[in-house]
């Protein structure tokens, strides 16, 4: 056991020295010169045709390649001819010679193609008008593009045409296997980028099929992905099925706040509806995937929806009022209050533009007990240095690392596709990861160094066994899951943490630009909340309770109604039904994330923003709009009417909130690890844990996965399959 | 001379005639406020909800058949308040009243209604359309 | 924008001293005298010829200056002035659609306002909005004739700037190769 980590970390090391030098001595390769049709391209050895030709912008037919996923070469409709070639080859996976002409539009070339699409559509059924697919789908538009005008295909017997009996992979993904033209990317995609090797083909010829060989689940948190890339129908969206064309609805872009990874999305809505979301590529964030969660808990949206203010009547129920109403007994609750008896609590969905006007609010009334729900240690640095709280890697960054230690973090149900990033980096860069914490599968080789609090004080004094893998790492990074902080002693786990970095860090010798501590958060709101100043946990609030109490969607029952003294007036303020709603004297309606233009900051550090694409339902309004017109009411005016003068006080306040797009990086690690010196906490005995250890565990977890029929039925799914022998 | 005396004649014949049959000064001063206008002609007839239908043809077509509502509805009178029986006399559809050919009736045939616009009755169109988003009730507890 | 007065550059300045100045002596005090021959006219001693020299270095140069002037044609196209003051813009180069292979809607950058109140029309549930800007989209060769058309019209904007990545170097080979954790399940 101890013998295995050290004997594999000789080689490795080796490796990617050797990786280096070779890189560094001879500097980049020779590159080489080809010419699609006629124009000429310069590309380094190994590029394929197909890389090639988009490198000129020329697009080759494909059904089989994809970018993020292996070379298959099943298909053959990416054949082309190459001068002095006695066949077309196939371009995805033919790297290119020096000197190659390449034809992509020559007369044997769209022989070829028409020839492939002949055959792929003896076996296709032709029910576009019935099919999901229609309108997005690759085969519809190459056979239009590049197929034969005319059909060979004489049936008359009815005998001939290949039926596949359709499988059940959840409920998530429906499928018309009949449609399949077996080119593999789900298989791929489940093996290489889910990491569950459920998928796989029997049969071959006309008998082959695709499917899970046993009627299975396909049991991943990123199984919805294999319906993009399906580029037939045979895998659509089951939720979406028979819901909308695709030339009939509007796309709206947007950022996703189901996790802290602020993935770039498609809000594909009509008539004031959400009906899907679609991962929109973001190289450096999401790539092209999209978690199950972010992907279908947008039915959420339309269910237990606050669609008016409510105040609580004498008979303590709430019932719905106007505007007016609420806004004055809200206004009158806050003016009772003196100062510090008015605190408010953030939940993870609030915008920065809502926090900032929260804050102006509260801050402008006397009080500064503004906390989030989430906890962060505010011993030595806590939130003061901005390095502390990012994960400053960056989520492209982990790709080039080649250790990376998790603590008391679930990397796959808390940021799926930071997992996936990991996953990536460990097929291609042959990257090691090692967890603190219980044992959870990651659906990458990982080695488990144990849950207790030992094991850390073990590797912040270098006594680990695993230590010796870390100080030999090149580009090492630690990253500690938010979860872990969130314990009675995450001060000394933060501490502990940052310990480990430092020492990492100076044993890798890596320079400024190399980021080792990393915290993982789990909450969308979380770091637009700490660059605004809130304080992270609401420790204030329990030791101070106070007489107002403000829940800005705040939903994830950290505080109850037993915390808070009897004559507590609680104000919610959010877009959905849930614990905060239930326990609050007046609730105004608030606006989700498709329903409004606001910033959000993921756990990079990265200020992204969300467009409108519908329109809040009822009398829900805009939650910047909602705190600046109580404003109005209480007697505090906040400076800004429009979100241009809103975005200029976040500007104020801190100013990578609006440079969107960008990662602000961070510094003062050396200062931060001063600080924490100082800290004196005290490591309890408690195990590490995380909070979401299975599937069944990451489909609901917040108030819009809650309301969210579809991730219920994902529950329930799941939990069948557990059952199951298979 | 004698032209103009006897037309004087005729004119004063008329105008007494008109204020006979609208009930002298006082009701001919009714009529003229309810009616802006001050005619006589022969009753028609008289439907169930108590307009009585005139006709005069001394008046040129277009006015030479008119109803007079009901006194109960007093200024509250409109077109849609005759019924669909007089309807076609009244508008020269026909030259039959029902009082001459009367209306073939089935059971199945609902009373006249007036035209509600306007009043607590009026017919108010709801939307039709599922609510696409369903609200949250406070008072049903979350099993 | 920038109009420009005059240029800047000395032998266009020249050219340009030299026209200010014959077309002074042609409208001044010897304009009587514009039939005569130019020869002769040059021989008067009314008003003394200028070198180059004189005209590199004369005074008159400093006067010619670049003027900064922002165009802005918000006044003449008509649009209403709310749809120019209070409206954003936003211009974007689409990303490839994640359902399906194809590149040709990712190459032009793309203009929008910003979306605003659609509310549900009650007879038939149809989308209703009161935005005249609702369906514009533009198409530009590249950003800055974006923000250039932006700017001259008025509106507010900002930019989603691209982020690209080289493609790494795939190989079929990959899939066979026994020491690479590339589909392990397929080997």
């Amino acid at each position: 056991m101890l013998r295995l980590p050290f004997l594999r970390s000789i080689p490795q090391v080796t490796r990617v020295a050797s990786l280096g030098a070779r890189t560094n001595s001879t500097g980049a390769p020779e590159k080489v010169e080809v010419f699609i049709d006629g124009q000429p391209v310069l590309v380094d050895p190994g590029t394929t045709v197909l890389q090639a030709a988009a490198m000129v912008g020329v697009e080759i037919p494909r059904f089989c390649y994809h970018e993020r996923l292996s070379v298959a070469g099943n298909c053959r409709m990416c054949l082309v001819e190459v001068e002095k070639s006695a066949k077309p080859v196939a371009a995805c996976a033919m790297p290119v010679m020096k000197g190659w002409r390449i034809k992509t539009n020559s007369e044997l070339t769209r022989k070829a193609r028409e020839g492939v699409m002949e055959f792929l559509l003896v076996n296709h059924p032709l029910d576009c008008p019935i099919c999901d697919q229609g309108g997005e789908c690759d085969l519809q538009d190459q056979s239009m593009a590049f197929g034969s005008d005319r059909s060979r295909f004489t049936d008359i017997t009815f005998s001939g045409k290949r039926a596949v009996e359709d499988k059940n992979v959840g409920p998530l993904i429906k499928t018309i296997m009949t449609r399949c033209i077996h080119c593999t990317r789900c298989i791929r995609f489940a093996s290489e980028v889910a990491g569950v090797d459920d998928l796989g083909t029997t049969g071959r010829g006309g008998d082959m099929q695709v499917g899970t060989y046993v009627e299975k689940m396909f049991l991943s948190e990123l199984s919805g992905n294999v319906i993009d890339l399906c580029p037939v129908g045979a895998l659509t969206s089951k939720p979406y099925a028979f819901m909308a064309r695709p030339w009939e609805t509007r796309k709206t872009d947007s950022i996703d706040v189901m996790d802290a990874v602020g993935s770039n999305i498609f809000v594909t809505h009509r008539t004031g509806e959400v009906l899907r979301v679609l991962p929109r590529t973001h190289e450096e964030i999401n790539e092209e995937w999209l978690s199950d969660k972010s992907r279908f808990a947008c039915d959420g949206l339309k269910r237990q929806r606050l669609v008016s203010p409510m105040v609580r009547d004498s008979s303590g129920k709430l019932v719905m009022v106007e505007w007016e109403d609420a806004l004055v007994a809200v206004a009158r609750a806050l003016q009772s209050a003196k100062g510090e008896e008015l605190a408010a609590i953030v939940g993870g969905f609030a915008d920065a533009e809502a926090l900032v006007a929260l804050k102006d609010m509260l801050n402008q009334l006397g009080s500064e007990s503004l906390c989030t729900e989430e906890v962060f240690p505010m011993d030595g640095a806590g939130t003061d240095l901005r390095s502390n709280y990012l994960l400053n890697s960056t989520i492209a960054g982990v790709e080039e690392a080649d250790v990376v230690l998790l603590i008391g973090t679930n990397t796959r149900f808390e940021a799926p596709l930071f997992n996936a990033r990991l996953r990536k980096a460990w097929i291609n860069n042959d990257l090691r990861v090692a967890t603190v914490g219980p044992n959870v599968d990651l659906t990458y080789e990982t080695e488990n160094l144990g849950d207790s609090m030992q094991v850390l004080q073990d590797l912040a004094e270098g006594r680990h066994a695993f230590s010796k893998v870390l100080n030999g790492a090149k580009r090492p990074i630690i990253v500690v899951g938010s979860g872990a902080l969130q314990r009675e002693d995450g001060a000394a786990v933060f501490q502990l943490t940052q310990r480990i970095a430092q020492n990492a860090r100076v044993a890798a010798n890596v320079g400024h630009d190399w980021r080792v501590l990393n915290v993982l958060h789990r909450v969308a709101s979380q770091v637009a909340a700490l660059d605004l100043g809130y304080k992270a946990g609401i420790e204030a609030i329990r030791a101070n309770p106070p007489k107002v109490l403000f829940l800005l969607g705040a939903d994830e029952g950290v505080i109850s109604r037993e915390d808070l003294p009897k004559d507590c007036f609680v104000i919610y303020q959010g877009h959905h039904g849930d614990r905060g709603a239930s326990m609050a004297d007046a609730v105004l309606p608030g606006a989700a994330y498709t329903e409004k233009q606001a910033t959000y900051v993921n756990m990079e550090g990265r200020a992204q923003q969300t467009y409108t694409a519908i329109t809040p339902p009822g009398l829900a309004r805009e939650d910047w709009k909602i705190l600046r017109a109580l404003g109005e009411v209480v007697g505090v005016k906040l400076p800004y009417d429009t979100l241009t003068q809103l975005r200029a006080r976040l500007t104020e306040v801190s100013p990578n909130l609006t440079r969107y797009g960008d990662v602000e990086a961070a510094n003062y690690f050396a200062q931060a690890i001063e600080l924490a010196k100082l800290v004196k906490a005290k490591p309890s005995n408690t195990p590490l844990d995380v909070r979401q250890k299975t599937l069944e565990d990451f489909y609901i977890t917040d108030s819009i996965s809650r309301a969210s029929p579809t991730m219920a039925k994902c529950v329930q799914a799941v939990k069948k399959q557990r059952q199951s022998k298979y | 001379m004698a032209k103009y005396v006897t037309g004087f004649l005729d004119k004063a014949k008329i105008a007494f005639d008109i204020l006979k049959q609208n009930g002298g000064i006082k009701g001919s001063l009714y009529t003229f406020y309810r009616t802006d206008e001050l005619k006589n002609g022969t009753v028609v007839g008289k439907d169930k909800y108590g307009n009585t239908y005139y006709e005069n043809n001394r008046y040129f077509v277009g006015r030479n058949r008119w109803v007079i509502y009901n006194d109960n509805v007093y200024m509250d009178y409109d077109g849609s308040q005759v019924p669909a029986e007089w309807y076609g006399w009244l508008h020269y559809k026909t030259d039959l009243p029902p009082t001459v050919k009367p209306p073939v009736h089935y059971k199945w045939m609902i009373d006249h209604i007036e035209n509600k616009s306007g009043t607590q009755e009026a017919y108010m169109p709801y939307s039709t359309t599922k609510p696409k988003i369903q609200a949250w009730d406070p008072n049903v507890k979350k099993e | 924008m920038a109009t420009v007065i005059a240029n800047v550059r000395p032998s266009l300045k020249l050219f340009q001293s030299v026209l200010t100045c014959s077309s002074r002596r042609a409208f001044g005090s010897t304009s009587v005298l514009m039939n005569e021959d130019p020869l002769k006219l040059a021989q008067l001693k009314e008003a003394p010829m200028k070198t180059l020299e004189d005209l590199f270095t004369s005074e008159k140069q400093d006067s010619l200056i670049t003027v900064e002037k922002k165009v802005d044609i918000g006044c003449v196209t008509g649009v209403p002035q709310e749809h120019i003051t209070t409206r954003h813009v936003r211009i974007w180069k689409p990303v490839k659609h994640a359902m399906q292979s194809g590149t040709n809607n990712t190459h032009k950058w793309k203009m929008e306002f910003e979306s605003r109140e659609r509310w549900e029309n009650p007879l038939m549930g149809w989308a209703s909005s009161g935005d005249p800007l609702s369906n514009m989209q533009l198409s530009f060769g590249n950003k800055e004739e974006a923000i250039a058309f932006c700017e001259k019209n008025g509106w507010e904007y900002s930019v989603t700037e691209v982020v690209d990545k080289q493609p790494r170097p795939k190989s079929y080979g990959l899939n066979f190769s026994w020491n690479k954790k590339t589909r392990t399940s397929t080997k």
